[in-house]
């Protein structure tokens, strides 16, 4: 279809103004800025699609609002087919009347046709499809970079099935619904976030997982504890057997205290207890003779003893006379004594003062003669005269003082004083004479009570009154007395002889009948009567002694033997008496028991012997063992207690950790996830997959014109930039490789390059699409940053194009006018308004 | 002389898309590894059997629980017990070393190949018959060698073979369970090939016995049908061999279907539904509904709903859940007449699996987990299916 003339209304600022296109391949509009190209690349596109009003944005042509106020707005084009058919395209818009898009009527070689008509002709594509497809300009080339699959795919789809863009919008659904599902860098869509959560709890089970190695650990640790555990058992049994021992030693030592000490108290005793009784036979029977032997001689002693007595009693006997004699005159003495003793009291009683004498001595009498005669020769007689002259003048002597005072006040001083003076002369004479008579007579009191005295003491002395005694006649009386004193006295020795001789003859006859005889006459003469008995008596017992003595003499002779027999018996076991014997048996005896007992002793300790022996040399005294034992067992049940414990907490553990669903309930929790992942997944792949399968069958049914575009599409990249670029990709986003092989997305591409990439893509489309659809292509002014070379390149490119189809190119490039022919001028002079 | 061969017990794993059940049958599914273990045991005690061998993947992780652990141990020592030979390796879940496993020394238990070392031993029944076992454990996650070279020729005992692993396929990337060629395998002709990671029972061979026996109780979806353990019986002269599976896994899972034809109303949907929803014993169902174009996105989004699926379940008998809906289309797509062959090659190009896993590349290298799935040719049926079914309701105008 090629466009051969434009027929203008009025648009923008153009007015009745018909442009013919004189080729068929490429038609170039020049002017200088703000000349109209891009007013005409409009006017193209909305007279085939409708106005574009203010209201509606659209991604070019925003900038040149149809002139409302000229009515009508719009024009004609006017197109050719290829087999020569004209159809023309004329739409008008006036204010208030129709649609707003403008009436289109359209007709076929100036036949009035349906749009359809037309439009079949070029696959009923709307604005944009032509827009995005046949028009090159500035604005288009700004969007290269965000050009997608999609858009390009979409308009060659177009070409292919039936109902293609429902199969699109199908397709374009599967997408949008797998992408709210999954997106490669996302992070909200659910499966990534499942992926997240999948990630975050496989990290769970793993330490849910530790369990098993926890387990592990604390089974060994467990045994190796049960192992300990054994091992104190153990240890703790062996320490208290070895306490249970110590204590049992304990317990044994007294007893091996006591079997040492009796062992030392054991000694070795020579004894027969045969020969002992033997022995103690015979002891007994030297005993009974030696009792024998001292009866016999006592007995014989006893009446030797009495025949000794016989001898002096036969003594006694011949003093018997004697003592008769002796009785008769100790009676006579005893009447004479009663006679002197009646003479001295009557010779007593006649002359009274005799008692204070009598018992005076010869030399005492004759004192008392001396004494008295003294006595009777001292005077006591003593004169006492008074001293009355002394007295006189003593009175004469006051009275003149007295005178003489009264004289010395009243009449006369000197008178008076020699009166005072006289008087105070008698007064000291009367004093003198006073004196000398009192010393007179205290030497005649002191004699008469010499006197006095004498005879007081010589009364005292004798009791005899001296002024009343006659002297010789009681002298004469003492002589008389004294003579009867000395009779009796003589008969009393003569009494005291004859009873001292009484008193030995009682002694004697005391000794012989060995029994106390008083010496009394009387009873002495009954006794010598007695022991005149006795004494016949004992001549009967001499025949008896005589006996004994040939008895005794026997039984010396048996015990003398016997001795021998004992002391024989006694120096075989080298003892001395039988006590020592004795006493040997009783050692004998005492080893004996301290044998058994021993013997019991040591049957008892028997098998603990050997350890109480070594036990009691140990430095180490039992308590200390002891104690040492009780503290080691008391650390080893510490130790034990310890160990029982750490096993019950492991025990506990380790069944917390064999009832734990950890590990379950964190790979359940997976495994959930997992489900909702797998089935979620599903819906997303079958979403892929959908999409993919409509695409391809979209690709398929469009004759797979989309590969074939980029197979074209590369080779005008490769062409515009010398061979620079040589491969696009078309994914989501636009990339190109470099001839090294990198691959650079289009937004970091130079201005150059993004041109140059745009324009062999949409040439390829274009071209691509042809055989469908084939309309003008409408550059404008899009080369302005082509260089030379590169201009060069693309005339030649377009030229190629040219050959499908028609190319209008707008420019304000002399050097592409110069290139190209047949420029058509568009300058501001030409507008028509 | 018996034996029983099971294998990826997988105790205490998790249970995908089963959050939603009420708490007792969570429960009662969580324990069904340990109930379906604990059958094997009682029906090892019961036959009297002289040998169990545990092909690999006895727990779900290398560090189990302890509780898991613990009742494992529990049960071997029951086996032991009773005098029973057990034999055990180590499978891709559970790579460990027999350090690790907290059963008790005994000659009865006998963890084979420790740290991948291939290992022989000889055994002899209470009946006097010797007989050898070869194989070897995990001790990485991956073993991405052939080992079946490795093994050594049989003696004249009768010889069984133990290996958790999968048979080479094309794509490397897969081939990291100790890969193998059948025919390896067959040439090998050891008596018993008791082979775990599969979790689909299978026989590859019959002479020799090269034997899958499955897990031992199904997980998922995935895992349909009856799942137990085999009881095998040898004629002690003959070396025949007769093997019996036995179910022990107290939950069976099924797939059910539907189709519709036509836009239909939710209640005759259920009441179709609870039509082909008849269980014989517990039974967990996978309902895929042909057909779903005629469903409306939010009648869709309805029945992909787990309240949905328990008000079925409450209708259903001995426990049964409805746990899993899928979709697939029953019609051609409603297009152009014209545009139907485009459609159809585009399909074929865009549904292959180079393609979707170009298309999922981003996805996939996300997370682990979604690079399994992407590896997960069943996972990518269902997101073929859906694409359809979405397309399909969206050019019906749903």
């Amino acid at each position: 279809m090629k466009l051969v003339k434009i027929a203008i209304v009025n648009f923008g600022q153009f007015s009745d103004m018909t442009i013919d296109l004189p080729s068929s391949d490429i038609n170039v509009f020049f002017g200088s800025n703000e000349a109209g190209k891009s007013t005409i690349v409009a006017f193209i596109k909305q007279i085939m699609f409708g106005f574009h009003l203010a209201k509606h944005k659209s991604d070019f042509f925003e900038d040149y609002q149809p002139l409302a106020r000229v009515s009508p707005m719009g024009g004609s084009l006017f197109f050719e087919n290829a087999q020569g058919d004209i159809y023309e395209l004329e739409r008008l818009f006036a204010s208030g009347k129709g649609s707003k898009a403008g009436t289109l009527t359209v007709k076929l070689n100036d036949q009035a046709v349906p749009e359809s008509t037309f439009f079949d002709q070029i696959k009923n594509i709307d604005g944009s499809f032509f827009a995005d497809s046949f028009i090159f300009n500035q604005d288009m080339l700004a969007k290269v970079s965000s050009i997608q699959q999609t858009d390009l795919l979409e308009r060659i789809y177009y070409l292919g099935a039936a109902d293609s863009d429902k199969l699109i919008d199908l397709r374009d659904f599967f997408a949008k619904k797998a992408s709210e599902l999954f997106k490669k860098g996302g992070s909200k869509p659910p499966l990534n976030q499942l992926i997240k959560r999948l990630q975050s709890q496989k990290s769970k089970v793993d330490d849910a997982e530790s369990e098993f190695t926890t387990y592990q650990e604390l089974n060994s640790d467990f045994k190796n504890l049960q192992q300990q555990q054994k091992e104190y058992e153990n240890e703790l049994l062996q320490l208290q057997k070895k306490q249970n021992k110590l204590q049992h030693l304990q317990n044994l030592i007294p007893s091996y205290q006591e079997l040492t000490s009796l062992e030392k108290q054991l000694k070795p005793v020579e004894f027969d207890e045969e020969k002992y009784q033997e022995a103690q036979t015979l002891s007994l029977k030297l005993q009974s003779l030696e009792d024998h032997q001292r009866n016999l001689q006592e007995r014989l002693a006893q009446l030797n003893q009495n025949q000794e007595n016989m001898a002096d009693a036969s003594k006694l006997l011949q003093k018997k006379p004697a003592l008769l004699q002796w009785q008769a005159e100790d009676h006579n003495c005893s009447q004479k004594n009663q006679q002197l003793a009646n003479e001295r009291q009557q010779l007593l009683a006649l002359d009274p003062e005799l008692s204070q004498i009598a018992k005076l001595d010869q030399t005492a009498v004759a004192q008392l003669q001396e004494e008295y005669q003294k006595l009777l020769s001292l005077n006591t007689d003593v004169v006492v005269q008074e001293d009355k002259q002394g007295q006189s003048l003593l009175v004469l002597g006051v009275v003149l003082v007295l005178i003489g005072i009264v004289l010395i006040l009243s009449i006369s001083k000197i008178g008076g004083c020699l009166l005072v003076m006289s008087g105070i002369v008698f007064f000291l004479l009367g004093i003198k004479n006073q004196q000398k008579q009192t010393q007179i007579q205290k030497r005649a009191q002191k004699r008469k009570l010499l006197a006095e005295k004498q005879r007081t003491a010589f009364t005292a002395k004798y009791g005899l009154k001296p002024d009343r005694l006659d002297i010789t006649r009681l002298i004469n009386d003492w002589r008389q007395f004294q003579t009867l004193e000395h009779q009796n006295k003589v008969n009393l020795q003569k009494e005291q002889q004859l009873a001292d001789q009484l008193k030995q003859l009682a002694i004697e006859i005391s000794a012989v009948l060995h029994q106390r005889v008083q010496p009394d006459f009387t009873i002495v003469v009954r006794a010598m009567d007695e022991l005149d008995n006795k004494y016949s008596q004992s001549r009967y017992q001499q025949e008896a002694a005589t006996n004994l003595k040939n008895n005794l003499a026997e039984n010396s002779t048996a015990l003398k033997k016997a001795n021998l027999s004992l002391q024989t018996a006694m120096a075989e076991f080298q003892v001395h008496s039988m006590a020592e014997y004795a006493n040997l048996q009783a050692q004998k005896q005492k080893q004996t028991e301290l044998q058994t007992q021993i013997s019991i002793l040591q049957k008892n300790l028997a098998k603990d012997l050997p350890q109480l022996k070594s036990f009691l040399l140990e430095s180490q005294t039992v308590t200390d063992q002891n104690n040492q034992l009780l503290y080691e067992i008391k650390k080893c049940q510490e130790k034990l207690q310890t160990t029982q414990s750490a096993i019950a907490e492991i025990k506990v553990k380790m069944a917390n950790l064999a009832n734990s669903t950890a590990v379950f309930a964190a790979k359940q929790e997976l495994a959930d996830l997992q489900t909702d992942f797998r089935n979620l997944s599903a819906k997303y792949l079958a979403n892929v997959l959908a999409c993919e399968w409509v695409g391809r069958a979209l690709d398929l049914a469009s004759n797979e014109r989309f590969p074939k575009m980029l197979v074209v599409a590369k080779d005008y990249l490769r062409l515009l930039t010398n061979n620079r670029y040589n491969n696009i990709e078309v994914g989501k986003k636009l990339t190109v490789s470099r001839y090294d092989g990198k691959k650079i997305k289009v937004q970091y591409l130079s201005r150059g390059t993004s041109e140059q990439l745009y324009f062999a893509l949409k040439l390829a489309f274009v071209q691509q699409i042809g055989d469908q659809i084939n309309l003008p292509i409408l550059i404008d002014d899009s080369f302005v940053n082509f260089d030379d070379q590169r201009t060069e390149l693309i005339k030649d490119l377009l030229k190629q194009i040219a050959m499908s189809n028609q190319i209008l190119i707008f420019t304000a490039q002399d050097k592409i006018v110069g290139k190209l022919q047949h420029p058509i001028l568009l300058t501001k002079g030409t507008q028509n308004v | 002389m018996k034996f029983i061969h099971f294998a990826d017990a997988h105790l205490d794993s998790p249970f995908l898309g089963l959050s939603f059940l009420p708490s007792n049958s969570f429960t009662k599914i969580h324990r069904a590894p340990n109930d379906s273990l604990t059958k094997i045991v009682d029906l090892a005690v019961k036959e009297q059997v002289d040998l169990v061998l545990i092909a690999g993947d006895t727990f779900d992780s290398p560090r189990p629980n302890p509780s898991s652990q613990l009742f494992f141990s529990h049960e071997i020592e029951r086996l032991i017990e009773a005098r029973i030979q057990v034999v055990m390796i180590f499978g891709n879940h559970d790579h460990m070393e027999k350090k690790d496993l907290l059963v008790s020394d005994s000659p009865y238990f006998k963890l084979l190949g420790d740290r991948e070392q291939i290992e022989t031993i000889t055994r002899r029944t209470k009946g006097g018959f010797d007989y050898d076992v070869t194989g070897f454990s995990y001790l990485n996650n991956h073993i991405t060698n052939d080992l079946v070279n490795d093994f050594p020729v049989k003696s004249s005992n009768y010889t069984f073979g133990m290996m958790h692993a999968q048979e080479k396929s094309g794509s490397g990337g897969q081939n990291v369970y100790a890969p193998f060629n059948l025919s390896e395998l067959k040439e090998l002709n050891y008596n018993y090939m008791a082979l775990g990671h599969i979790h689909l029972r299978q026989v590859l061979s019959q002479a020799p016995l090269i034997v899958y026996s499955g897990n031992i109780q199904g997980r998922h979806i995935n895992e349909m049908g009856a799942k137990g353990c085999y009881l095998g019986e040898i004629n002690e002269q003959t070396f025949q061999t007769q093997i019996r599976f036995i179910q022990t896994g107290p939950i069976t899972w099924q797939q059910a279907a539907i189709k519709i034809t036509e836009p239909i109303s939710q209640t005759d949907l259920q009441s179709k539904i609870l039509l082909n929803l008849t269980p014989k014993e517990t039974t967990y169902y996978s309902l895929k509904i042909t057909g779903a174009e005629f469903l409306n996105d939010q009648e869709r989004e309805l029945v992909e709903d787990s309240e949905f699926w328990q008000m079925i379940s409450h209708k259903l008998d001995f426990d049964s859940q409805l746990v899993d809906v899928r979709f697939a289309v029953s019609s051609r797509l409603k297009i152009a007449e014209n545009d139907q062959a485009y459609f159809k090659k585009a399909q074929e190009e865009v549904f292959t699996e180079d393609q979707i896993l170009r298309l999922c590349k981003d996805w996939a290298q996300k997370d682990s987990f979604a690079t399994e799935l992407a590896q997960n040719s069943q996972f990518l049926n269902e997101v073929r299916q859906l694409a359809e079914v979405e397309l399909n309701s969206k050019l019906k105008g749903n």
